[in-house]
């Protein structure tokens, strides 16, 4: 217990908040993080290392956070992994730790410490190499059990989730001095500003630091900023939203946390939105990231970065030790020893690496009575799971042990410079600030302040309001200014000290995944040497944090070990995204049945009515059924369809089907060159059947083409490819054939349409037409189309078939879909007429042997399906030539032959091999297959279709259709595939 | 038997309904039930021809590329390349047919009025709810009166235009689906709306 509250800070100290962490109760402010609570409460132990288990307490005061990962919330809410210096507090807030077992003062998983030598870098690839049977029974498990950081709830996500799409003309990045700077010399322009910024105080580090701007404190010069960017109409300022990356087409990934600092969202509001930003320009202003300095013990609780003491001290009131001691290696690390007496909390010492210090600094120390050793490292610490003390050997060699409970790390700041190299770019290595800065980047990317290298505060408001204005007027919009303020001064003069050499203990380069000084000298003895390897070998930089704090003091400790430059050595890029983003927020409100829309028929909530379950075809619902009371087994229901359509009448919702409006002089070349089969002839109320080809020569889609007119066809598709084969028309009469005078469109939704089937379908329809339209044989033969007025609308009716039976298909405007229905069905009473679905048309198109997706799968010729002879000789067609590959017209191909049970009732399934009878279950005995099966109450057993080797030559012999999957193996016998009214008697009754 | 009475349903039937808190709604929807429409698609070679037909039957310019134009009694959404959506309210289904005929020769003209359901989208709030389905710079300058775009809103394949402001000086849109999506659709309104609130107009 070390932390606690001071007076000062810009939390809401009349607003307290309760809350809890690992089941103990906590109260801290409106304004803190759960981070800043649980210091201000005395915490110093936040986690468990990930490898070793070694206790960690909070580092940052930010995203770069790599030890106080905490699981947020409960049950189906349960988040893990939540960085405890960025949850905004909120009342009720329930947090536990993670990574420890049983508890986080006592986890048995700390062994992994003891054993340590044993679990350097490269662990995993060299322990559980062998035996290779030990992986997947043995190692896997362990190590998945033992990997991983928290764990994710079970339960489905109660929250919603938006997506949502802005354009403006420049997008910043960041709200501090430098973004505040931006986004006020863009927006006074008039341009289009979105000012986004991942925390929920908008300042950056003008509420961490005491600042002094236009003669205020640094946070009300921002507040005020602030409030004039939102006045501003054409400026959207957004707290609480991370840029994540950079993407292709200007175009920005970024997450809006609407709800993350409530208990739950409110009535209506998204937990987050997701937003994709097109904007012209950018303006990355996202400050930087300070290093630690890898020495010895520097992983112990206490340990923090120095501009995070600061940021506790400064933004939040809260002392984060009582006796702060400081090693620094600039001048920065000296602006900790002031905050801390300012604020009244004691420093017990200043250890500076360096070998001089200014004047000023020394005047400082010996004012304020502050020990201080220049030139001087810290070695060690001591303390069980928090730090109590230090070592430090001072230039002459010297040791002394210095107690502190707080000990803030500076080892200098590197730019964040991420969304710079999202698309490609390189950072370059500046010698001046012994920092990487943005080097090639895109161009629409301009960077200021602290993410350029510019780590002075009144230069930050100079590089900000310049790229402002220049994005806004690289945008078209001229004349925004941001007038330079008058600022403190704050000091920035920095010698690097990548890692401290005369350390014993273990010194942590990679807090996150316990990654040592010890095992990068590892990974370069090993060969690792490249920084993407380094990474590989080490996980140096992987994880949650993605080694903001990490990765470029791991890169320098490479660099000295290979005695290579740094600008040589370089350093890892990254891809989006720059802090994790939730898979709930990518998803947005499309999840569960909503991932896609879904379609429906005109007659839809009609068919619900009278029973029907539905069936999913593409995005469209169908029924597949009509099942009556007293049915329970589905195949009842089916073959009471079947009977009721071929004894008397049925009618189907055909709606899904695609209808495609063919217009133009040239309709029917256009017809004549997609078909195998000839259309430029067909009669002016007369529709036929055609089959297209793909390109490669293979079926592609079938279905029945009517001509209305000399120039006007309408076509239809199989419900399946109603799109593709739009688009295949249009890349036709587009790109292959742009001197046809052809017009198409789809007319799939401007029509319900219903099969009326069965040897009383004339019947029914002569009473739905009876002064309208002569429905007669005569007038209306198989084959025959005509389009009339009914009761006032356009109507069309054609003669056509799938189920075998005398049918028609009609057609009136959608909306008046649902009443046809009805209309149909009153008319139809007197003959028993009944609704079927899709699984009796499937039974009856089985029966009559018409092929459909089964057999339309992509892989059958014309040939295969029993159509060879439909292809016309004496025109050129799409598929043609590719069709006579010998391949395609190999007589060995499988082709469609009906199959029926040799002993009727015995179940027949689709998918079943067609073996000889009595040849071995092999697969060089594979004859073909069964593509689809159903059980036939007009033939009065199973019965099928399919791909059987030189089918059509062996009608009669016996087969086995032998299905291991199910345990099926039947007799059948290879028929026709039309097995009920091979003549086709019904079709023209 | 009775004598056969069709009635009509229209897409959005039964689904319509006022969302969160309505004093006063940020968004207003009405179904557009009663605008006829009609494809139209130049025929080959006929561009020029067909221009001056319509202004001399419209009154109005063939609409470019991501426009809409107003005629006499009827107005032009530009849907593709030498293609058109002709509306004209209360057009009844007489409406493709006389279309036909003025366009002969010039166009195929192809009768959508139960195809798509159209929605009028408005209030001071609509332009926050497209954005959460539209991946367009729907702003006062990039999307204008007069401007039209083929898109997607949500998963769902629209036309879409802007309309002139209405009485309360809110903008407005019209945004044209296939019929069959109507249910999906509403989902995506009817949440991304609810914070705002989203009252019902009658139908017209």
């Amino acid at each position: 217990m070390s932390g606690y509250r001071t007076k000062g800070g810009i939390v809401e100290r009349e607003h307290r908040l309760s809350f809890s962490f690992d089941g103990r109760d906590y109260s801290g402010f409106a304004g803190d993080t759960l981070a800043s609570a649980l210091l201000a409460s005395g915490e110093t132990l936040f986690g468990r290392s990930f490898k070793y288990h070694r206790p960690r307490g909070v580092v940052a005061a930010g995203p770069e956070e790599p030890n106080a990962l905490v699981e947020m919330r409960k049950g189906a809410r349960r988040e893990p992994n939540t960085k405890a210096t960025v949850a905004e507090l909120y009342d009720g807030l329930e947090a536990s730790s993670q990574n420890r077992f049983p508890s986080l003062k006592f986890d048995v998983g700390a062994i992994n410490s003891l054993l340590s030598p044993f679990f350097v870098a490269g662990f995993y690839y060299k322990t559980f190499m062998w035996p290779a049977s030990f992986w997947e029974t043995i190692y896997e498990p362990a190590i998945r059990r033992a990997a991983g950081l928290g764990h994710a709830s079970d339960e489905p996500d109660p929250d919603t989730y938006e997506k949502a799409y802005a354009f403006c003309d420049v997008l910043v990045i960041g709200s501090g001095p430098a973004g505040l700077a931006a986004a006020l010399a863009a927006g006074r322009s008039g341009a289009r500003v979105i000012l986004a910024d991942e925390d929920f105080a908008l300042g950056g580090r003008l509420n961490a630091e005491r600042y002094e701007v236009d003669g205020m404190a640094g946070h009300a010069f921002a507040s005020r900023a602030v409030e004039e960017l939102r006045s501003l109409p054409n400026v959207t300022v957004m707290a609480r939203t991370t840029v994540f990356g950079a993407y292709d087409g200007r175009e920005f990934g970024l997450v809006e946390r609407v709800a993350d600092h409530l208990p739950v969202p409110l009535k209506h509001q998204p937990r987050q939105r997701l937003w994709r930003v097109v904007t012209k320009r950018a303006v990355l202003a996202a400050g930087s990231y300070e290093r630690p300095i890898p020495f010895g013990g520097n992983d112990r609780p206490g340990v923090m970065l120095a501009s995070a003491v600061r940021t506790y001290l400064n933004r939040y009131g809260v002392a984060p030790g009582r006796r702060v001691a400081i090693f620094t290696t600039s001048d920065d690390g000296w602006q900790t020893a002031r905050d801390c007496l300012a604020a009244g909390v004691e420093v017990s010492a200043v250890v500076d690496a360096r070998s001089e210090i200014s004047q000023e600094l020394y005047d400082f120390a010996v004012r304020e009575g502050v020990r201080r050793f220049v030139g001087a490292e810290v070695v060690a610490t001591s303390g069980r799971q928090a730090l109590s003390a230090m070592t430090v050997i001072d230039r002459t060699g010297e040791p002394h042990e210095i107690a502190t409970d707080c000990l803030a790390v500076s080892g200098g700041f590197n730019p964040n410079l991420y969304i710079t190299t999202h698309l490609g770019g390189r950072p370059k290595w500046s010698d001046a600030i012994h920092a990487f800065t943005p080097g090639s980047k895109p161009s629409h990317i301009h960077v200021a302040g602290a993410a350029n290298g510019e780590f002075s505060l009144a230069g930050a408001f100079r590089t900000g309001a310049e790229a402002g204005s220049e994005a806004a007027g690289a945008a078209g919009f001229e004349g925004g200014r941001f007038e330079s303020v008058r600022t403190s001064e704050d000091a920035v003069s920095l010698s690097p000290l990548w890692h401290v050499t005369r350390s014993r203990q273990k010194a942590f380069v990679d807090f996150q995944h316990d990654v040592t000084v010890f095992d990068v000298g590892l990974a370069k003895q090993e060969g690792f040497r490249s920084v993407e390897l380094l990474k590989r070998y080490t996980t140096l930089g992987m994880a949650t944090d993605q080694g903001k704090m990490s990765a470029v003091n791991g890169h320098a400790i490479m660099a000295a070990l290979t005695g290579k430059p740094m600008e040589e050595v370089g350093t890892t890029v990254s891809r989006p995204p720059h802090t994790p983003v939730t898979l709930a927020a990518f998803a947005g409100p499309y999840r569960g049945k909503h991932f896609q829309p879904t379609r429906r028929t005109a007659s839809h909530r009609w068919a619900e009515a009278q029973g029907a379950s539905f069936v999913e075809a593409g995005l469209w619902m169908r029924a597949d059924m009509f099942a009556k009371a007293g049915e329970t087994d589905w195949m009842d229901t089916v073959a009471r369809e079947v009977k009721a359509v071929r004894g008397s009448v049925g009618f189907c919702d055909v709606s899904t089907l695609g209808k495609i409006d063919i217009q133009g002089e040239d309709a029917g070349e256009l017809l004549n060159r997609v078909y195998i089969n000839g259309f430029a002839k067909l009669a002016v109320g007369k529709a036929r059947y055609g089959m297209m080809l793909r390109e490669d020569g293979f079926a592609f889609d079938d279905g029945t083409t009517a001509r209305f007119a000399e120039d006007h066809f309408v076509m239809s598709t199989t419900t399946a490819n109603a799109g593709p084969v739009m688009q295949h028309l249009e890349y036709c009469r587009q790109v292959l054939w742009p001197e046809l005078d052809v017009q198409i469109v789809s007319v799939t939704e401007q029509w319900a349409q219903y099969a009326v089937a069965g040897p009383n379908a004339r019947k029914v329809l002569e009473r739905l037409f009876a002064d309208v339209v002569d429905v007669s044989n005569e007038a209306l033969p198989f084959m025959g189309v005509k389009a009339f007025r009914w009761k006032g609308l356009p109507a069309r009716i054609f003669r056509i078939s799938f189920s075998g039976e005398l049918a028609y298909e009609i057609a009136v405007p959608t909306r008046y879909g649902e009443a046809l229905a009805k209309a149909v069905m009153e008319a139809g009473r007197e003959w028993n007429i009944v609704p079927y679905g899709t699984e009796a048309l499937g039974v009856m198109r089985i029966e009559k042997g018409h092929v459909a997706g089964p057999e339309l799968n992509g892989q059958t010729t014309a040939a295969d399906l029993g159509m060879g002879r439909m292809m016309s000789s004496k025109k050129d067609f799409v598929g043609r030539v590719l069709s006579n590959r010998s391949g395609m017209t190999d007589p060995d191909r499988p082709a469609v032959v009906g199959l029926r049970s040799v002993s009727p009732r015995e179940r027949l399934r689709a998918g079943s091999h067609v073996l000889a009878k009595g040849a071995e279950a092999r697969i060089e005995n594979d004859e073909g297959y069964v593509t689809s099966a159903a059980y036939s109450p007009t033939v009065g057993g199973w019965i099928g279709l399919g791909l059987v080797r030189k089918g059509p030559d062996r009608i009669g012999e016996i087969v086995r259709a032998y299905d291991p999957v199910r345990g099926g193996d039947v007799e059948v016998e290879i028929c026709s595939p039309h097995q009920v009214d091979p003549e086709g008697t019904r079709l023209h009754g | 038997m009775a004598e056969i009475q069709l009635t009509s349903v229209e897409a959005f039937d039964g689904l319509l309904k006022p969302v969160g808190d309505v004093r006063p709604a940020g968004v207003r929807v009405r179904e557009r039930s009663t605008l006829a429409l009609a494809t139209v698609m130049v025929r080959k070679g006929r561009r020029a021809d067909l221009a001056n037909r319509f202004s001399d039957a419209f009154g109005c310019a063939l609409p470019d590329a991501g426009r809409r134009t107003e005629g006499n009694d009827l107005a032009f959404v530009s849907t593709g390349p030498g293609a058109w959506l002709a509306c004209r309210e209360h057009g009844g289904y007489e409406f493709s047919e006389s279309l036909a005929e003025t366009l002969s020769g010039l166009a195929s003209v192809t009768d959508q009025s139960d195809a798509f359901a159209v929605l009028s989208l408005s209030g001071p709030r609509v332009k926050a709810v497209l954005a959460k389905g539209v991946f367009l710079d729907l702003g006062d300058a990039a999307f204008p009166e007069g401007h039209a775009a083929a898109t997607q809103c949500g998963h769902v394949g629209v036309t879409l235009w802007r309309r002139p402001a209405d009485e309360a000086g809110d903008p407005v849109y019209e945004v044209a689906m296939f019929r069959s999506y109507a249910e999906s659709f509403w989902h995506w309104l009817s949440t991304s709306a609810a914070e705002y609130g989203l009252t019902v107009e009658r139908a017209g």
